[in-house]
């Protein structure tokens, strides 16, 4: 079922400049989904728009088939959010920058806060004034603020940009924790190919406000079967491909159909008088896809 | 009703915790020290002729209360207008230049709920700041002039000279205050309504600053005789009938009717292009 419905959303900034042309998706309940494209590709808009901050021209979002645009309040009581750099209340503590917060959602329960603040490890720091808070701590905030009051979504844009690899690394066992034992949907905006290649089950790639791809990281496909291809004779190699039904690209990464047994396209080639020099598993990924994609538009 | 007070709580911490909030008051206790001293060494000026020319004692009317209304005045014209209009241009312009709308507004809020929010701590804070002012002003006035005396008003572009006794001057003078709190507090949704535009907070300041000298000043050119209605000036100003010794009721609710009615009309105005905003950095 899908929690999250981004319909054919348009919008076009003051200046004329188109930041996203009909792009629709679907977040299904459970997944994490990675929102991938280049700085300024339209990533923030679209989450922007999800979170009713910004307006679309056409189209519309909708969480648990409520509509943002429609009924904001009520769409947004399903999901929390890191929206661009979180920018908390410096000279507030971080536990009254919650209270703070909190009291827009009308919902406050300390208990319930202590054990979040205590989850992404700020229970030291949480009475200290965020002005003396790193760029981790203040992420970790944004992340416990988002998930209070527990939502059934969370929304995080670019939520690692700026942290050390060890908070990458700690942001990202977080997510993935609360994905496995929350249970959670979370929408991810990334410009960190790895980043979405290690925490996402499927993407969508964004170019110059357009949708150029939706479907599962390579690094989940299971059902994809890639081989690289070595052979002296990469012409003869291809026209056997094209009698078997086998997809070959310029750099020999072979796909091979789900009717035949890999090593039956080896034999085959072989047969037609290839010279194999090697033959090997490849898993194809989220750079060569991405890559690829861009290179093609 | 009860989430309403939590959540205006939590935008009243936001005012409060802040230090500048204390430094504006300490400049305003300042202020007064300095305007108080001015009066000690140079005396009351143009009440003092006053109080003269109408044959009344100096010495009588040299109280704490006709003190503090001259240091009020004063300090509300220098300082009160430029520091009303600066928490006001902030309240929304600096939470949006900093990023704290984007945090605020990913909770299921309304954007009418936050600005109503921002609008009521606005509102509130100057009209307690006033006060605060008033009471100050108040206190060391008794320090240098004691307890008692008379109650001299004098507010010669309203036309006011009035003279009360302490206790009948001291709760003029409480009314006087209530009422310049209330009128102030339009200075503060010009502020505000600059503020829900994307502009820089200080933009909304100097704009805030700029209508109202302006304004003041045509209402005092004499150029404008006949059109002093248009001027939220004088509308302002009706705050000093009330120090009058016949009030004029009708003319004073007259005054406040208009000062609430652009109060709401400046609120909605502001609303409306909050509304209408995309928030995106």
């Amino acid at each position: 079922m899908a929690l999250l419905e981004v319909k054919h959303l348009t919008k076009r900034w003051p200046t004329g400049r188109l930041a996203l042309d009909d792009v629709s998706f679907e977040v299904q309940e459970g997944e994490i989904l990675g929102l991938l494209g280049h700085n300024g590709a339209g990533k923030s808009t679209i989450m922007g728009i999800t979170l009713g901050m910004v307006r679309p021209d056409a189209g519309e979002v909708r969480i648990g088939g409520r509509s943002v645009q429609k009924d904001r309040s009520t769409a947004l009581r399903q999901i929390g959010a890191i929206y661009e750099a979180a920018h908390f209340y410096d000279y507030l503590s971080g536990w009254q920058n919650l209270r703070v917060l909190c009291s827009l959602s009308g919902w406050w329960d300390e208990v319930e806060v202590k054990r979040v603040v205590q989850m992404v490890n700020l229970t030291r720091a949480i009475q200290q004034k965020t002005a003396t808070y790193s760029h981790g701590m203040r992420q970790r905030l944004a992340l416990a603020q988002a998930l209070l009051p527990q939502p059934r979504m969370l929304l995080l844009d670019e939520p690692t940009d700026g942290l050390d690899p060890e908070g990458i690394r700690e942001f990202r066992e977080l997510i993935l924790h609360l994905r496995k034992h929350h249970g959670l949907t979370i929408m991810l905006n990334s410009h960190l190919l790895g980043e979405v290649e290690q925490m996402c089950d499927r993407c969508v790639i964004i170019k110059d406000g357009k949708k150029v791809f939706e479907g599962t990281v390579p690094s989940q496909e299971k059902t994809r079967r890639m081989f690289q291809l070595e052979t002296n004779d990469m012409g003869l190699a291809r026209e056997v491909m094209d009698r078997t039904g086998a997809k070959m690209d310029k750099h020999g990464i072979v796909e091979v159909p789900m009717s035949m047994e890999p090593h039956d396209l080896v034999a085959a080639l072989v047969q037609g008088g290839a010279q194999v020099q090697s033959w090997q598993p490849h898993r194809r990924t989220l750079e060569e896809l991405y890559m690829g994609l861009s290179s093609k538009s | 009703m009860m989430l309403f007070f939590q959540q205006w709580r939590g935008e009243l911490l936001k005012l409060f915790a802040r230090r500048r909030t204390y430094l504006g008051f300490g400049a305003f206790v300042l202020l007064e020290v300095l305007i108080l001293w001015l009066i000690k060494v140079k005396g009351l000026g143009p009440v003092q002729r006053a109080i003269v020319g109408s044959g009344e004692s100096m010495d009588y009317y040299f109280s704490a209360l006709t003190v503090s209304l001259i240091v009020v005045s004063m300090s509300v014209f220098f300082l009160g207008a430029l520091y009303l209009t600066l928490v006001a241009g902030d309240i929304v312009a600096k939470e949006g230049e900093d990023g704290h709308l984007r945090l605020l507004l990913a909770r299921p809020v309304s954007r009418f709920r936050v600005l109503l929010l921002k609008y009521l701590t606005c509102f509130g804070y100057a009209f307690f700041l006033i006060q605060f002012l008033a009471w100050t002003a108040f206190v060391l006035g008794l320090v240098l002039c004691g307890w008692g005396g008379g109650f001299c008003v004098l507010i010669m572009d309203m036309d006011i000279v009035s003279f009360y006794e302490w206790d009948e001057g001291l709760k003029r003078y409480a009314w006087g205050m209530l009422g310049l709190g209330l009128s102030m507090t339009t200075m503060a949704s010009i502020a505000f309504f600059l503020s829900c535009f994307p502009i820089k907070p200080a933009a909304a300041t100097i704009g805030a600053l700029s209508y109202l000298l302006v304004d003041f000043i045509l209402r005092n050119s004499g150029f404008m005789e006949s059109y002093q209605h248009l001027l939220i000036t004088r509308h302002m100003a009706v705050w000093t009938r009330l120090l009058a010794e016949t009030i004029d009721w009708p003319l004073v609710v007259r005054g406040y009717a208009v000062v609430f009615a652009a109060n709401i009309t400046l609120f909605s105005l502001g609303y409306a292009v909050f509304e209408s905003r995309d928030l995106k950095s």
